[in-house]
């Protein structure tokens, strides 16, 4: 129950350099949603993008299901490790062209089967009459869940989120949220979600690890008491 | 030549001086109009005349020895100031686009200009400098031109569309097809030039190869024919080194 899908050893990223993370010791437990929660410039993002491998740490070791994943070869591990980012960003076409990205790069084998497109829409909050719309005339929220149907069709193990709300209303945010929680519900989805928003991370639940000045201040399960606690560090 | 008189008039220093007087004249008016262009111009002209009259003494001396060793040399000094200029366009300048960019212009130019001297010309030696050296630096020069394009268009469109690539790449993409738009925007952008000067040759431009042999004596007639072998080798070159 408590594996470690990711686990990150001694992690630090260095820019030009400005140290970003420093000492990153962490576990994502399979299956299980988790909140990067801080305020902007802690690190978070950076963290996160280390996962997928979209940059390596400057040193540290990370693992995902007890294989370093400097061995495992990109593409899989980024096919396994799905990823939305903070701005939606849709491709040209329809919904459904959008949704065939992955078929056309050959990430996934054979023909895109229509009902697996129908359920991945579906699972991120769209109904199916979006597939012939075109994806540019989409709403920013709609074009969010666009991005998380789309990484759902290479049937990740992990999603990773780049504040994916942040640029929603509070309504599509709650919705977003909401499709989210469930697909870590339904299908067992190991989910990673940054945010700086206290409001998400509340809403959301799950395992909260907060982040400031590119170290780890706190992490834990007890959402409630965490929360009450951490307000009074955020700004 | 061909039944005429023609003689090649020799150029003095003195008429080389008359000619710089000229660029006096811009770098004055450049003053005039403000438009702080006379430092670089002054040391553009000492430049040219430098560097064109080194190598007109330093090609003068290797006709003289007509040694094939020396000739590639020439050829390959050419690739490296050459790549190493293009690499200096890029704004992450890597190493390795350096020797990408050597490596492809070796290709590229050397199929060309094997083409041109070996099977068409049928040059001999094979080496001959009169041909390989006026060649190879028309190619390689215009070559360098359309991967500098290349490169700075890639960097650009990479900008651009940061966004879009790192949302491919994160699908499981490969760098090759996340950069794919990237790449198809810049080699179009690079082929544009040698495109229009292939279609406008001749009605708006005479292009300085043809205008030298006819300068020299060289019937019009076989300088065209050269300058359109020049033009369907750089096309080619130009491809080449953008599909690496």
């Amino acid at each position: 129950m408590n594996n470690p899908k990711i686990e990150l050893l001694n992690v630090q990223k260095t820019r030009n350099g400005t140290v970003i993370l420093k000492e990153i010791n962490l576990k994502f437990i399979s299956g299980k949603r988790h909140i990067l929660l801080g305020p902007s410039g802690a690190g978070k993002t950076t963290l996160l993008r280390l996962l997928n491998r979209m940059d390596d740490p400057s040193s540290g070791e990370i693992f995902y299901d007890e294989n370093n994943i400097k061995n495992i070869p990109i593409l899989e591990l980024r096919r396994k490790v799905g990823m939305v980012f903070q701005i939606p960003v849709t491709f040209e076409g329809t919904v459904k062209d959008n949704l065939m990205v992955p078929y056309r790069l050959g990430v996934i084998s054979g023909n895109a089967d229509e009902n697996e497109l129908e359920k991945a829409l579906e699972l991120s909050g769209l109904q199916t009459e979006y597939l012939g719309r075109k994806a540019s005339e989409l709403s920013v929220g709609e074009k969010q869940r666009l991005n998380v149907a789309r990484a759902l069709l290479n049937k990740p193990e992990v999603l990773l989120l780049d504040e994916p709300t942040s640029a929603l209303d509070s309504e599509s945010a709650n919705k977003l949220l909401h499709s989210v929680k469930e697909l870590n519900e339904v299908l067992g989805l190991t989910v990673i979600m940054v945010t700086h928003q206290l409001e998400n991370a509340r809403l959301f639940g799950g395992k909260i690890i907060h982040i400031a000045n590119g170290t780890v201040v706190r992490e834990g399960e007890e959402e409630g008491f965490f929360l009450n606690s951490l307000s009074s560090n955020m700004s | 030549m061909e039944g005429s008189n023609y003689t090649l008039f020799d150029l003095s220093y003195l008429d080389l001086a008359i000619g710089l007087a000229l660029i006096l004249i811009v770098a004055g008016l450049s003053r005039w109009q403000q438009l702080k262009l006379e430092g670089e111009l002054v040391i553009a002209a000492a430049r040219t005349c430098l560097q064109l009259l080194a190598v007109g003494y330093i090609l003068k001396y290797i006709f003289t020895l007509n040694h094939p060793f020396l000739i590639i040399l020439v050829i390959v000094v050419m690739i490296v100031v050459a790549s190493r200029t293009v690499k200096g366009r890029q704004k992450k300048q890597t190493r390795e686009l350096s020797y990408l960019v050597g490596f492809a212009m070796t290709v590229g130019s050397g199929i060309s200009l094997f083409i041109a001297t070996q099977i068409m010309l049928q040059i001999k030696p094979w080496y001959e400098p009169h041909y390989l050296i006026p060649l190879a630096g028309m190619v390689i020069g215009n070559s360098m031109n359309g991967a500098t394009l290349a490169v700075e268009r890639i960097d650009s469109e990479i900008e651009a569309r940061k966004m879009e690539i790192e949302a491919y790449l994160a699908l499981g993409a490969t760098a090759k097809q996340a950069a794919g738009k990237c790449i198809r925007a810049a080699m179009k952008a690079a082929m544009i030039p040698t495109i229009n000067s292939m279609m406008v040759v001749g009605i708006v431009s005479l292009p300085g190869m043809m205008t030298g042999q006819i300068l020299s004596g060289t019937s019009p007639i076989i300088a065209f024919k050269y300058q359109i072998i020049i033009m369907y080798m750089i096309a080619f070159s130009v491809a080449v080194i953008l599909h690496r």
